[in-house]
């Protein structure tokens, strides 16, 4: 204790006013967080809600339980549109894959083919193709080609490119220019030395990210029925549509099952790349 | 018989940049062991870069194997490099691909665009690579990933690669720097037995002037971008190292 | 001293002989890459995809923009009434991403293997809430809320905090894996409880990392929070819905437009934040 009393007090002072000064800066922010929040609370939940047409907890739980009563009987035909989920989601990643191509090679600073046209080009594709929602994509695609799967895997192809571009661009960017100089060096040809300085740089990246996008793009093709382009949405939302919610859980659980199928796929698939 | 010849030799990476060499002059004969010394920043890397060419000179000649190389297209310059077997200072291996296939693209120079692309090479090629990973002690990492590797044996796949060349001459930029004194002193005594076993010239550039004297025949040795001592390594007397590292003074 | 050449009798008995793939390796890759070959074909007859058609879609698709949704017309989306839903699309995705937020950190608490309160049941509880939250499309959670709660933006709201559950959920596990034990360790020795622990070991590690995934939470959210609406979750969705029904193919053009836009700045104002904050780390 002595070590202690022998500081001065002034020092002691110091400190302690500058945690108070922290705590109270700490406080502000919270606050003023909070009141955004109530704010937005306020705006939304409050003026825009009808508490009184839910029927209470009774009619909540009410319909829950409706939800529970599985509806058996729509098992055999939930087979065909599963697989055609699964095959939406992986045509759908690899016309992906051929529509980043380009736009990562546009994209990467380090080789695109022109810095002042073709990179803000290749890097506005990628944020076009992310900042439009497949849901989105999926209607533009219906109108242009009409109704079927090939709206479904064109809207996750786009959906699709924003995502492997740029990863594979920063791939680009980020190779080690060592291996690339020696493949050169050696008398390697232009190809060659892309073919074995860089390609083997970046495939286990590229690859991986693909069957990361893979396992999104089930998801995504689960859904791409609700607007008319096939698969296991369009079951969901013919259950919804006749209020058989004992269906609409059969469904789910069946979207549920096909994205297990694709976790334990991508994740063998991912150790055989990496 | 002279194989490599430099004329006043100059380099600047840009325009407006500082001179890194100020006009080198030297030659490489058929059985030199010849190390570059002198400190960092004095230009050894820049001068066997320019070379192959991975460094453009500015000014000056260099004939290799009777060829002006400096007005070389990109065709020419290809096949005048297959002819140079280069070892890195970071080994400048593809991490991720095998130990084989980083030996075997020593060969792309000789390799068709077809057996490029499916990585068929031909089965005289994968014989000779086998035999060089005995040689060099790597026999059992043959299909082992390169970053699998400890550094030493990392310099042994890039010493695989430049001998797969069947090079006329071998450049060495710091091989051993990037290793511990014990290993560096096991690379740089395989790296000349080899030199000797295939009777190929060398140009290396080394830091460490222990190392320079014991293995190398003739120094020649730089300073700020000058050449300040060319001649035997057994000729060398204290005043010329002190005369080299002049400028180092700390 | 000099100990690299091998023995020479070593050499010669070693079988010269190599190929890129041994028996059963070879077999597998091939194999699987066949499979894949398969699926891959047997999908583009099944789903009876003309891959003329493919490549036809884009011209079509600019076609089509270009005769019926152009012009757009912006003075639909100036209007107050729609301007309210972009405010109310904005304030759906700070509430859907806050609440979301605030939820997934005691989650990802729960699920992370390293700090998880309990193996047996902290453990499966936070790794179930954060993958069902994943494993569903955003969709389909309004629709499910819409249904049981009514259209509006209460639906639209808990629909986008399941979906930041689930996003934010998985990133912030993957961090709190990643931190030093150390710090951990060293506060369960001085007989702290697991809330102090947490506060004062792990998140002064993982605060700098934890504000940069709620930013882009909020960012993804927002994204998603432009499209619930069109499933009666309330917001601007709603109205791209609406005209779309009536064919009023110049409005959807200038909501689209809108949207896009939107989003571009959202994602934009939010990468510049995360870099900002990267950066202070």
């Amino acid at each position: 204790m002595a070590a202690v009393s022998a500081l001065p007090g002034m020092r002691i002072d110091q400190v302690v006013t500058g945690r108070r000064r922290r705590r109270y800066k700490r406080w502000m922010i919270a606050a003023a967080a909070s009141l955004v929040i109530t704010l937005c609370i306020l705006d939304t939940i409050v003026a825009d809600t009808d508490w009184s047409r839910m029927g209470g907890a009774l009619g909540i739980l009410g319909t829950l339980a409706r939800y529970l009563q599985l509806d058996f009987s729509l098992l055999p035909h939930l087979f065909v549109p599963a697989v055609e989920t699964l095959m939406i989601a992986t045509l759908g990643t690899l016309l992906g894959c051929v529509f980043s191509l380009p736009v990562a090679w546009f994209g990467a600073a380090n080789v695109t083919p022109s810095i002042h046209f073709f990179y803000p080009l290749g890097r506005f594709l990628m944020v076009l193709s992310r900042s439009i929602h497949e849901i989105i994509w999926a209607l533009l695609f219906v109108g242009a080609v009409g109704l079927g799967a090939l709206p479904g895997i064109l809207a996750v192809a786009m959906r699709s490119i924003g995502f492997i571009s740029k990863i594979t661009a920063e791939a680009i960017e980020n190779i080690d220019p060592k291996p690339v100089e020696a493949i050169r060096a050696v008398g390697g040809n232009q190809f060659q030395v892309k073919y074995y300085g860089i390609v083997p740089q970046i495939l286990p990246v590229i690859l991986g990210t693909i069957i990361f996008e893979w396992d999104i793009n089930i998801r995504r093709s689960a859904v791409m029925g609700l607007v008319g382009a096939g698969g296991l949405g369009l079951i969901f939302f013919r259950q919804m549509a006749m209020f058989n919610y004992g269906g609409v859980t059969m469904v789910i659980l069946a979207v549920l099952s096909l994205i297990l199928i694709g976790e334990i796929v991508s994740h063998y698939a991912r150790k055989a790349v990496i | 018989m002279a194989i490599l010849e430099v004329r006043n030799l100059k380099v600047q990476y840009s325009a407006k940049g500082p001179e890194i060499l100020h006009g080198i002059d030297f030659t490489v004969d058929g059985d030199d062991f010849c190390a570059v010394i002198g400190p960092s920043g004095a230009g050894k890397s820049t001068l066997i870069r320019c070379i192959n060419r991975l460094v453009e000179a500015s000014e000056g000649d260099i004939i290799l194997f009777g060829q002006s190389i400096r007005p070389m297209g990109a065709a020419e310059l290809r096949v005048l490099r297959r002819r140079i077997g280069m070892i890195f200072q970071e080994f400048n291996l593809v991490n991720r691909m095998s130990v084989m296939d980083n030996v075997l693209s020593g060969r792309l120079g000789y390799t068709g665009a077809l057996r490029s692309l499916f990585k068929a090479f031909p089965r005289s090629d994968i014989e000779q690579a086998l035999h060089i990973l005995d040689r060099v002690g790597l026999a059992d990492h043959v299909d082992k990933r390169a970053d699998e590797l400890s550094g030493g044996q990392r310099q042994r796949v890039g010493i695989a690669r430049a001998l797969m060349q069947k090079p006329e001459i071998l450049l060495l930029d710091e091989p051993t720097s990037a290793l511990d004194p014990k290993i560096s002193r096991d690379v740089m005594s395989l790296i000349s037995d080899l030199a000797r076993e295939f009777a190929v010239p060398v140009l290396c550039n080394i830091h460490d002037v222990q190392l320079a004297l014991e293995f190398c025949n003739r120094i020649i040795g730089l300073q700020d971008g000058y050449k300040k001592f060319d001649g035997p390594a057994k000729g060398m007397q204290k005043q010329d190292l002190d005369a080299i590292y002049a400028m180092e003074v700390l | 001293m000099n100990i690299t050449p091998p023995l020479p009798k070593e050499a010669a008995r070693r079988p010269l002989k190599w190929s890129r793939y041994r028996y059963p390796e070879s077999l597998f890759r091939f194999g699987g890459l066949l499979a894949v070959l398969a699926f891959l074909a047997f999908s583009i007859s099944f789903l009876n995809v003309d891959l003329s058609r493919i490549i036809g879609a884009f011209p079509r698709l600019g076609e089509i923009l270009a005769s019926r949704y152009y012009p757009p017309d912006f003075a639909y989306v100036m209007e107050p009434e729609f301007l309210r839903s972009v405010r109310q699309t904005l304030e759906m995705s700070l509430l859907g991403g806050a609440f979301g937020v605030l939820l997934s950190i005691p989650l990802a608490w729960f699920a992370a293997n390293n700090i998880t309160l309990s193996r047996r049941i902290a453990y499966p509880f936070g790794r179930l809430a954060i993958i069902s939250g994943r494993a569903i499309h955003e969709t389909i959670w309004t629709i499910l809320f819409v249904s049981i709660l009514g259209f509006g933006m209460l639906a639209g709201i808990l629909a986008l905090t399941v979906f930041c559950v689930g996003f934010a959920g998985k990133l912030f596990a993957d961090e709190l894996e990643a931190i030093d034990m150390g710090p951990v360790e060293a506060l369960q020795s001085t007989g702290s409880t697991p809330l102090q622990v947490f506060q004062y070991a792990v998140l002064p590690q993982v605060r700098v990392a934890f504000t940069g995934i709620a930013i882009y939470t909020w960012d993804v959210a927002f994204r998603a929070a432009t499209v619930v609406g069109f499933f009666g979750g309330g917001g601007m969705g709603w109205y791209l819905k609406r005209t779309i029904q009536q064919l009023e193919t110049t409005r959807v053009a200038a909501i689209l437009l809108v949207i896009i836009l939107l989003v571009s700045i959202a994602e934009i104002g939010s990468s510049w934040l995360r870099s900002r904050i990267a950066r202070m780390r």
